[in-house]
Formats: C-alpha cells, structure tokens, sequence
C-alpha cells in the first residue's frame, strides 16, 4: 500500500506541471486585466503600458510562466520604462511556495487571499457533506427497504424535483420563501445573505442562523442523488444470494441491513464521496455568490471575472493538489471497504 | 481503514475546519459611547489570527448602535486611491478619506479641505490655466489628530508619480511640471499646459505621508503597505476598523473628525455580488442602501418602502458611430444617420424600459452646464426617417425590406456589454430600424474584451461595429474629453488613441482643444454648446439615455442627499431612524 501511494505522489508531479501550464496559457486568453483597471473608463494608454510592464504582462506567455513557476529573483527588472534593467526581480515562484501577488488588490500575497477564504468555505461545506452523507444514505436505504411504498414513491419524485431544479432556483426561491415571504407574512425570518447581522455582530448563533439557507440550497440537490445511488445499490445488494441466506439463517434484520448489506452497497458511495471531496475547498460557485457566503467559490469566480491570474492559478492548482489527495484516499477506501481489493 | 477510523477523519476535517473559522478576525470592540474617543485602528491583516476570538457572546442590547448597512455588489479590490479605479471602491473615499473639495448634489464643487475653491478671481487659478494653488485649513486632522498639512498633497504627488509603485493611473498627476508647498497650508501646482479639468481630477485624495513615509523609505514602494487594505490612518467623517474578505468591510465614526461628527455611529459594507440577492436584503431591511437596481427591481423595493434615487453620475448614453475605412458607406451620409437618429425610439426605451427615470439624451453633457439648452431630442419619426433615406438614394429594390444603393444593403452591425438594458435595447432599435429598411445585427460582449484598444483588438476602434453603445464618466462632472480629436485617432502606428469612431471633423476638433484651454467658465460653455450642437446636426453620437445612477435607500435612513459625482458628500450628515 505504501509503495502504491508513494508511486501515485510520484506520478501526480508531471500531471500538476502540465495541468499548470495548459490553465497558465489558457488563463492568458481569458481577460484582460488591466482593461477593467479603468473602472468606468477605459484604461488610459499610457497607463496600459507602464502598468503592463511593472506587472510584468508585457513579456510573452512563456516567461511569465516561468516567472511564475520558478520566480524572477534570478533576473533584472525594468521598473521606469527605460529599457534598461534596474532591480532584480523579487518573486520565488510556485516551486519555492510563492503564488505571487494578486493584480487585482495589487501587492497582496495569492496565499494570504486563499488562505483568508479556506475557513469560511470549510465551514459552510464540511457540515453540508456530512448532511449530505447522513441524510442521502438514510433516505437512499429507508426509500430501498420500502420499494414502491408511498415513501419510496415521494422520496423518489423529490429526488427527481431536486435532481432538475439547477442550484440557483433553490437558492433564490428559499430566499424568496424563508426571508421575503416570511418576513411579510410575520414570522421569523431567515437572513438573506451574509454571515451575520452588524447589529448584532458575529456571534456563533448570528453564523449559524446565516449557514441554513446555504446549508440547505447546497444540500438539497446533493441528497436527492446520494439518496438515488444509495437506494439503486441497496436494492441490488438487497436481491443478492448472501442475502437470502442471511435471512434463512434466521439473522435479525437490523444486523442484515446494517452488517452484510450496507456496507457492500455503500462501495459506490465511496467514489462518489472522493469524486466530491474537492468540493469541500473548491467551496460552491453559485451558493456563495447568492447569499454572499466569504468561500472559495466566491473568490475564484471575483477574481476570474477580473482576469486575475496568479489568483485564479492559485486556486485551481490547490484544488488540483486536492484532487489528486482524494482520489487516493479514494483508493485506500476501497481497500479498507472492500478485502478483495489490494493494490 | 476501519469504519472507525474513517468516522475519525470526518470528525478530524469538522473539527478543523471550525478551528479554521475560528482564525477569521472578530469585530474590533465598539465604542461603548458616542463620544469616547476611538483609538487608531490596528490593521485586519494580523500576525497571529489564531489569538483572535470569533465567538462572543450576544450583545445585551443589539441594535442599540446606529449601524448603516450598504449592499456593494462588488467587492473593493484596494483602499488605496492609488490602486484602485474601481468605482465601488472610489466613492467609498467620501466616507474615509478626504478630498480637497467633492460635488454637491447638483454637482457643483464644495471645499472640504481647503478654504475656499480656486477660481480667477481668488487668484487660486493663474490667467494663463497653468498654476492651481489651494489653501488648506488650518483646523484640519488625520484621524490620529495629526495635522494635515501641504506636505500630504506633495508625498501625494510624488506617489502617484514614482516608478516604483504600481498605481493604476497617474492622470492628471503626469502632466504636472512642478509642485510646491511655500507653507503649511499652501499647494502650488503648475501643469506643463493650461489644464482645465482640475476640479474633477485633482486632489481627489491625499495620502497620509506620516504614516506612508516611513513604508516608502524601507521599501521603496508603498505597493504593499499595510495601510492600502487597512487604512487605519484616515480624514474622513468615518475611520476604517475592519475589512473580512468577500465578506464585508466597517467604517466606524471619525470621534478626531475636523468637522460635525457624524450621526451614525458605523458604516458596514456587506459584498453581496447576486443582483437578486441584493435587492431581497434590501427588502427584507438586512440592508439600508444599495446601487445599481435594475429597473426591472424598482417597482418591487418601492412596494417594499425603499425609495429609489437617480443622480447624474456621467456622461450619457450613446450610440458611437464609426467612420473608419472600413465603416458601412451608408454611414458617411448625415441623412441616413438623421435617418437612423428618427427611426430609433429612444422615447419608448426611456419610458418602457427604464420605468420614465430618464430622458433620452440630447448631449453628451445633458443635466450639466454644458449641455445647449436650444437643442432637444430627436422625435421618434419614422415617416420622416424613411423620407430622408430615399432622398439619399437608398430605397428597397428588390422588395426584401431592407433598403440598398449600389448593390450595398443598409445592414448595420451594433455592438455593446452583455448588460441586460443594452441587450433590450437591441431589441427595441433592431425593430424599429427593420421598420425604415434598415436591417441591424446585434452583438453583445464582454465588458475586457468589448472596452479594448485598438491595440488590443477591441471591436469599435477595429471597424468590427458600424455602431457601439456605452457610456462612461472620463473627466465627469467636467465635460474634458480627447474623445473626438483627430490626433486620438487610432492606427498601427497609434494603437492607443481613443478615438474609436475615428471621427476627423476639423471644426469639431478645434473646438474641443479649445475648450481644453479656456479657463473661463461662460466662454467654456459656449463652446462647449457650440460642440454639442455639431455633434447633434451631425449625429456623430446619438443619445439614448441619460447616465444615471440608482440608488434604493431604506426607510431607516434619513437626511439622504446623493450627488453623482461624489455620492457620500453628506455622509456625516445622514441618520437612522429606528
């Protein structure tokens, strides 16, 4: 196992060098940073120029990935447009830890800003995961056991409701419903966005209170397809010979379900949960825009639409780290789950 | 891996991640009383977060402080005046920051730092438009009660004009020749040429040079100073105390302030970037002020009991048409663009799909004292439209409904931002052209790619569009603009001019370098009316509407005045009413 991980570490560093350079070139197509610098007016010509060649975009596409893959303190830099060098350069690059600086706040380290969202979107996503997890399986179950039943028809036409409602309708209809409507209707009301009332300040209670309409857009959708995997793999487990025997052996139910059958249908689930573990830093686009949620998400699409380069690279690169972590942690679930798998 | 242990990592990432959240910097203590005097704030950016306490118990008494809080669809990208061009971020300047003078709710200057504004008859301005010399007050403070003296707008200067730091524009800095301060309360700047639009453009900040000094001399920049994302160190009504990202931003009350203090005890910033979202807060009351409601929204908030603003807050908007090599023939003809100026309805725009807020624009100054007063809008008169194309010699021949001379079909293309009001109004000109003959194909891009150079390849200066639309504010509230020059007229050669309809009119040219000289106001402005009349014969630029900001203020806020050029002028002065 440890010779297996180890050959996965190893394999995954030419993968992140190449995922760095496609996204570095692909990111240099995207925008134009100093454009939006103007802010209602376009940016001044001479303005385009000296700031083109103090934040470096002036020089072509395959220096400046070199200056951002391992630094420019080994050059010379032009700080007054002379052409002549004057400073040496002062960036390290991603190979020394350094993301560089973001253009958009101008001088603020990449790692400070990440660092700064990582705990909101932690926040918001790890318990929103373990909702997910909890419910999705006890639904996905529950729904499997009772086949056709009422509760197996309205779990599975919800399902389906919150399998096609994309995530920004469930998001501004609860907003709509538990924070405008209710408010009208005089009943206590759910904030709309943020994460607390200034008025109040950020206590645990004002956070909490402010979670539960993005706890709950992110969930929804989320439990409706754990839940239809859950019930899919427990149906079939549940028509397995083992489990016929179980039962004629005359073993409790519980100790059926819970011992012999979930655990094999719960296999999948395990793919699904390492497919979704990125997410739990890549934080939720959409949510975090809508109630205005201080996460990764939010953050990567700011900076994206500012055509922020080392901002953007600096995420996305963390999530590719990420992935790559949990699909081998992926992997070494399988293992521990499932004894006919050895690597 | 046992089924304990993976219970164990779960329960290890939760746990982690509430340590994380723990890290986030808590809300500074707030001054138990009004007039208890507040120290300088210490920058949000700490060395050692994790000593910071997120969870406090609730207040006893919440809502006992007067806390205005505004909707900012954006996030400010910098604090720093110098690094920012950002609107969101620059009128938020007025609340904690000072300028020389800012812009009355009719746009008219009015000093705050200095005694009085400069004009010729106080000798603040030279006969020859080059020297423009401000006395300060003497009573004004930082925050930290240190003086503000001349020697702050001469650091000032010299950090906007230093190679070393990264600001986002040195205009109008770069064209001044020499600075002086003779004393403590005198600034003497001379431009290297009669520089006419100072009011709008200059000392529209000042720097804190006690607290900026020191950063420049270690570091030789002040690009990463503390103080750009936490300006501790202020002269406005309100002082910073704490920016969380993506999150929000608090301005507390000034207790040092110069002037009357102000009324409101705080200012929170929340970041609310969904349009949607923004106007539930608002309706919901988890937010007092918030900018740029779409129209579609107005009716909604106001059945909510927020009332809706608009102030001038540029120039207006407009269709550029182009006359470059490549422009369509038809274009070079006035009749067939008094044509088009009589076959759009504006009118019906500016009722219909702006609610009747605005008017659609005559000049590109309108609501300014630039704008003529003798001219008004084109009607919307399609018949006469259509009487004057056939008079040009384009007539539908072959019955297509799109009108042709030559061989060359009136087919246009337009241009403009994704933004939803453009895109409707695509719609509405595309009919009513179809209407005339002439036939209008739309496109829509993306506000980096569709504001690019010539240079960068953008879609109006490269004749990719027969016409485009936008608005913009250049020098607003003065009307300044090279817009319309023939030297601004882009090409390999020069591929940064701004003159992207590529419009040579020689009078025109000459009456617009000459207005960039006349000190004057009365000859300025008629001028300046001269130049509105032209363009307006001409339609060298066709107005749709006029530029204007919405504001939707809730009911708790009182003594509400908006100016468009310097919104929170009177923001010492606004209250809440509980």
């Amino acid at each position: 196992m440890t010779r297996y991980i180890i050959r996965r570490i190893l394999q995954s560093i030419p993968l992140l060098f190449i995922i760095s350079l496609i996204l570095f070139l692909l990111l240099n197509n995207i925008g134009d940073p100093l454009t939006m610098m103007g802010g209602r007016n376009p940016t001044r010509p001479d303005d385009r120029a000296r700031l083109a060649r103090q934040l470096g975009l002036d020089k072509p596409v395959t220096t400046q990935y070199l200056y951002w893959l391992i630094g420019n303190d080994w050059t010379m830099i032009d700080v007054d447009g002379d052409g002549i060098p004057d400073i040496p350069g002062e960036r390290l690059g991603v190979l020394r830890g350094d993301f560089g600086t973001s253009i958009v706040t101008r001088g603020k380290p990449v790692s400070e800003i990440i660092w700064d969202r990582i705990p909101n979107t932690l926040l918001l996503m790890v318990p929103a995961q373990i909702f997910i997890l909890l419910f999705g399986v006890i639904v996905g179950v529950y729904s499997a056991l009772r086949q056709y039943s009422w509760v197996d028809n309205a779990v599975t036409t919800l399902s389906f409701v919150g399998f096609s409602m994309p995530i920004f309708l469930i998001a501004l209809l609860s907003i709509y419903f538990f924070s405008v409507l209710f408010q009208r209707w005089g009943l206590p009301n759910l904030p709309a966005n943020g994460m607390f009332d200034p008025r109040v300040g950020k206590t645990a209670g004002q956070v909490a209170k402010h979670m539960i309409l993005p706890l709950f857009s992110i969930a929804f959708i989320d439990i409706a397809r754990y839940s239809r995997y859950v019930r899919s793999a427990m149906l079939e487990v549940m028509s397995q010979d083992y489990i016929r025997t179980a039962k004629a052996k005359g073993l409790k139910r519980y100790y059926i379900i819970f011992i012999h059958a979930m655990r094999n249908a719960l296999l999948p689930i395990v793919t699904l949960v390492g497919l979704d573990l990125p997410f739990l830093l890549a934080g939720a686009v959409v949510t975090e825009r809508i109630f205005a949620w201080p996460g990764m998400g939010r953050l990567f699409l700011d900076h994206l639409q500012r055509a922020d380069g080392p901002v953007v690279m600096g995420i996305v690169m963390i999530l590719a780290v990420f992935v790559i972590f949990s699909q081998i942690l992926t992997d070494i679930a399988y293992a521990a789950l499932d004894p006919r798998i050895r690597y | 891996m046992s089924k304990r242990n993976l219970f164990l990592l779960l329960a290890m990432i939760l746990i982690f991640s509430l340590i994380l959240a723990a890290c986030q910097t808590a809300p500074p203590p707030d001054p138990d009383t009004p007039g208890d005097v507040v120290a300088p704030q210490e920058p949000v950016v700490d060395d050692d977060p994790v000593d910071d306490v997120v969870i406090e118990p609730e207040p006893e008494t919440p809502g006992a402080r007067k806390v205005a809080t505004f909707i900012w669809t954006q996030e400010f990208d910098n604090l720093n005046p110098l690094y920012t061009n950002m609107w969101f971020s620059s009128i938020t300047q007025q609340i904690w920051n000072a300028s020389a003078w800012n812009f009355d709710i009719d746009n008219n200057p009015n000093p705050v730092l200095v005694t009085e504004i400069p004009s010729l008859e106080n000798g603040g301005i030279s006969e020859d438009g080059r020297t423009i010399t401000i006395t300060l007050r003497d009573d004004i403070v930082w925050s930290d009660n240190s003086p503000i003296t001349s020697a702050d707008f001469v650091f000032t200067y010299e950090m906007v004009t230093s190679p070393s730091n990264i600001v986002t524009t040195s205009y109008p800095y770069s064209l001044i020749e020499d600075i002086s301060a003779p004393d403590a309360q005198t600034v003497v700047t001379v431009f290297e040429e009669p520089f006419v639009p100072w009011a709008a453009s200059l000392w529209q900040f000042v720097l804190p040079e006690h607290v900026l000094r020191p950063v420049f001399d270690a570091d030789g920049s002040i690009d990463t100073a503390d103080w750009n994302l936490a300006p501790t160190v202020s002269a406005g009504p309100f002082v910073f105390a704490e920016w969380e990202s993506g999150s929000y931003t608090r301005f507390v009350r000034n207790e040092n302030f110069y002037d009357e203090p102000a009324k409101i005890d705080e200012v929170f910033f929340r970041f609310v970037p969904d349009d949607a979202s923004q106007v539930a807060a608002l309706r919901t009351g988890d937010g007092d002020l918030g900018t740029f409601i779409s129209t579609a929204d107005i009716p909604t908030l106001e059945a909510a009991g927020v009332e809706v603003f608009a102030v001038v807050s540029g120039y207006d908007e407009g269709w550029f048409l182009y006359f470059g090599e490549e422009a369509h023939p038809a274009l070079a003809d006035v009749r067939v663009r008094q044509a088009i100026a009589l076959c759009f309805d504006r009118q019906s725009i500016n009722r219909d799909l702006l609610l009747g807020l605005t008017e659609p624009a005559v000049t590109f100054w309108d609501n300014t004292p630039y704008a003529n007063p003798n001219l008004s809008a084109w009607p919307y008169d399609p018949a006469a439209g259509m009487a004057l194309l056939d008079e040009a010699g384009w007539v539908d021949e072959d019955g297509n409904g799109i009108r042709e001379k030559d061989g060359i079909e009136l087919t246009l293309i337009h241009g403009t931002t994704a933004r939803e009001i453009r895109q409707d109004t695509q719609a509405v000109a595309q009919q009513n052209l179809a209407e005339c003959g002439i036939r209008l194909d739309t496109l829509s891009y993306a506000p980096d790619i569709y504001f690019q150079s010539y240079g960068g390849g953008g879609p109006l200066p490269t004749g990719e569009l027969d016409i485009g639309q936008f608005s913009s504010t250049e020098a607003f509230p003065d009307p300044d603009t090279s817009r319309w020059l023939c030297s601004e007229i882009p090409s390999d050669e020069y591929p940064d001019g701004i003159n992207d309809q590529k419009i040579c009119d020689e009078e025109l040219d000459a009456l617009f370098r000459l207005q960039s000289t006349q000190i004057d106001f009365e000859e300025r402005q008629q001028t300046l009316w001269q130049i509105g009349e032209i363009m307006y014969e001409n339609v060298y630029w066709l107005g749709v509407w006029q530029d204007l900001d919405t504001w939707a203020v809730s009911s708790r806020l009182s003594n509400v005045n908006i100016s468009g050029a310097s919104p929170f002028y009177s923001i010492a002065e606004w209250d809440i009413i509980e």
